[in-house]
């Protein structure tokens, strides 16, 4: 066997699942690269956990595939993926640790290296005197480290997370997240959903926009942002109501000194600030990249 | 065995070995399953406690039947002085108590007249006053007369006033009663009676009824655990789904029949301190053949509770899920306990009824030798059937998170 490498891109194309006459998910292509943190967003109901499910093989695909290093996903290539499910929980009343060792003895892991490796990853988010703990027994947030570490065992050739961060303080994310660069650092693609917009952005090298069952952007963030509309701010001394005048500038905005303008092209840029400086004194001119949430309001509008 | 990424040491070679030893790992994955079900089981606070609880009532039950049927009690009767034929009847009530082994020892006490036989029941010297009346014979006693002594003494009186009525019309009870004895006698030799059938009929239902309810709703809770966690999807990404529902099922069965060979062998050890005893061998083969029936049976109504566990979405939706399992349970148990003649032949080859009246009828004597084996086919058929479509309706159901479900649409969805 030599499937066992990594550095495997997951790609999903054409990915449909129907249920009854609903198009859940409908015709989503996106790659998620090999070492990079993909963002999967979108709303409630735009399809992300469908799409996840599909490509764990936990769900019925009703059309289009899934691909892993260029060949279709194999039942053995989903037994070395990490996943973590949506509204997830774990054996309420089972010790941390004993049931972190059977879910790794599943995928194949002998017992001293699955519980070598446990109380490693227990250690380090924190969690290295709550082994012998039932789970009922941790907060949420623990519990939610538990999971993680339960995605994480083994290797993983790839992973699928469904809202890994609900529910954690931005520490412990900070923690989630060097751990996932580890997995990145292999050469792991890693593809995640996350209602927290601000935090994709932060961490992500891909985003991947869905809505009503299909991607309406997909791309790195900073491309997105660039491709969105920028918008710029001028600062004068007086007010600025004559910036309406100048020609190919929008003002979109005026309030006092201070108007945001939208233009159609560099000249007209060129042409409103020459007329600020002969007007009065220009204080700020700026422009305005949109911030992802815009991005994501204005594509799923 | 892989090298695994040490999480602390960042980087890490890719494992050159894990494609192998991922693969080799999914043939024994229900082997794991089982393992947990049978440990998580076994430790289980509730389960332990329940086990302990009725091994203690099973043998506190045969010890109070060894008790009471060891425990003599001894009575003095107070008769009048001289009087032959109520000393005579004293003396045939303590010798029938004796030939029938009632447990009753009986002593006379005479008494003078009236007077100091109400004074020595008074005082406690007697605890009855046998004397003649004006129309036949009274036993008097401060209070009711014991019930056992009571009708000893009638068959004293009884056997001594027709001696003495047979003596004054010239002939003897030897000579009334001639040729007038009933014996019976059984052509299939088994020392079996009727009661005892009933009691152990009753005993292997209730074997069955506890293990069967016990362990199926062990196995659906569990099953309905990981499928409200999700547990189920990370762990059906790493094993066949079917890897996980044998394991469990063998896990269960394991537990059911374990605790059935518990309860048995408890039953069977205190049984061996009673005067029944003698039935031990009897019984033994019966139950050897109860313990296969279960074992083969419960195999298929554990694949069927998985279902029930799958159907459900959350543990609310279990107490619904498993009525008709629960149902066909319980009927079995009515049914078998109660049923005899034609009806219980019929039982006995019908499966899950089969499991409680094949055993019954062994020991009854009435099953020729191949009928407990054709039964057990049927049932191994009914197991197998049972097995099949309980694997699709488990495979079904498992991934299906709104609400709850019927065994149509489970069976219909293809994953």
């Amino acid at each position: 066997m030599t499937t066992s490498t990594y550095g495997a891109d997951l790609d999903v194309r054409d990915l449909t699942r129907v249920f009854g006459d609903h198009r859940a998910v409908d015709g989503v292509t996106f790659t998620a690269p090999s070492g990079l943190l993909t963002g999967f967003v979108g709303g409630n109901g735009a399809g992300k956990t469908t799409t996840m499910r599909m490509i764990m093989g936990v769900l019925a695909i009703t059309g289009g595939e899934v691909r892993f290093g260029g060949d279709p996903v194999t039942a053995l290539d989903r037994r070395s993926f990490g996943y973590m499910p949506e509204e997830r929980g774990l054996y309420p009343k089972q010790p941390v640790l004993d049931q972190l060792v059977y879910l790794a003895r599943l995928r194949g892991i002998s017992q001293r290296a699955a519980r070598t490796e446990v109380l490693d990853h227990l250690e380090r988010l924190g969690l290295g005197d709550r082994t012998k703990d039932h789970v009922e027994k941790l907060s949420l947030g623990n519990q939610q480290r538990v999971q993680i570490i339960a995605a994480l065992m083994g290797s993983p050739r790839a992973l699928v997370l469904d809202e890994p961060f609900s529910g954690l303080d931005p520490a412990a994310v900070d923690g989630m997240v060097d751990l996932l660069r580890e997995h990145t650092a292999r050469g792991v693609p890693v593809l995640f959903s996350s209602h927290q917009l601000d935090l994709v952005e932060r961490l992500c090298e891909r985003l991947v926009i869905l809505k009503a069952g299909r991607v309406v952007a997909a791309g790195e963030p900073a491309r997105l942002q660039e491709t969105g509309r920028v918008r710029h701010r001028l600062v004068v001394s007086r007010d600025a109501g004559w910036v309406r005048g100048v020609p190919g500038v929008h003002a979109v905005d005026v309030d006092g000194p201070v108007a945001l303008v939208e233009l159609a092209d560099a000249a007209s840029g060129q042409r409103l600030l020459a007329t600020a400086v002969e007007r009065e004194v220009v204080h700020e001119f700026t422009p305005l990249r949109p911030t992802l949430a815009e991005i994501y309001r204005e594509v799923t509008a | 065995m892989s090298t695994l990424t040490t999480p602390n040491s960042g980087t890490t070679a890719p494992a050159p070995d894990a494609g192998p030893s991922r693969e080799s790992a999914t043939r024994n994955a229900w082997l794991i399953v089982m393992n947990r079900e049978i440990v998580v089981r076994a430790l289980n606070k509730t389960f332990l406690v329940g086990l302990l609880v009725s091994i203690v009532l099973i043998a506190a039950l045969a010890g109070f039947f060894a008790w009471q049927d060891s425990r003599t009690e001894s009575f003095d009767v107070a008769v009048p002085a001289g009087d032959t034929t109520a000393v005579a009847a004293v003396g045939s009530a303590a010798a029938v108590g004796e030939e029938r082994d009632a447990g009753v020892e009986i002593g006379t006490v005479e008494v003078a007249d009236d007077a100091a036989a109400r004074a020595a029941l008074a005082d406690g010297d007697a605890d009855a006053w046998l004397h003649e009346g004006d129309d036949g014979w009274v036993l008097s006693a401060p209070g009711e007369p014991d019930g056992a002594l009571t009708q000893l003494l009638a068959a004293g009186v009884e056997k001594e006033v027709l001696a003495r009525n047979a003596a004054a019309a010239g002939t003897s009870v030897t000579e009334l009663s001639a040729g007038s004895g009933l014996t019976t006698e059984r052509l299939d030799g088994s020392a079996i009676d009727s009661g005892t059938l009933f009691f152990a009929s009753f005993a292997l239902a209730l074997l069955f009824f506890l293990g069967a309810i016990g362990s199926g709703q062990m196995i659906a809770g569990s099953v309905v655990e990981e499928k409200q966690s999700r547990l189920v999807e990370i762990m059906a990404t790493a094993v066949p789904l079917r890897h996980l529902l044998v394991g469990k099922i063998l896990g269960s069965s394991v537990i059911a029949l374990g605790q059935n060979v518990v309860f048995a062998g408890v039953g069977l050890i205190a049984l061996s301190f009673t005067p029944m005893a003698g039935m031990l061998p009897a019984l033994s083969t019966s139950l050897v053949w109860f313990v296969l029936f279960f074992a083969v049976g419960f195999l298929g109504l554990a694949a069927l509770f998985a279902v029930s566990g799958a159907l459900a979405s959350r543990t609310e939706d279990l107490q619904h899920t498993t009525t008709p399992m629960m149902m066909a349970v319980m009927g079995t148990y009515f049914l078998t306990f109660s049923a005899s003649g034609t009806f219980e032949t019929v039982l006995s080859y019908v499966p899950i009824t089969n499991v409680v009246s094949m055993p019954v009828r062994v020991l009854a004597g009435e099953a020729a030798w191949w009928e407990p084996v054709v039964s057990l086919l049927i049932l191994a058929a009914f197991t197998w059937a049972a097995l099949l479509v309980g694997e699709r309706a488990y495979r079904g159901a498992l991934m299906q998170t709104g609400g709850r479900l019927s065994w149509k649409q489970a069976l219909r969805t293809e994953a």
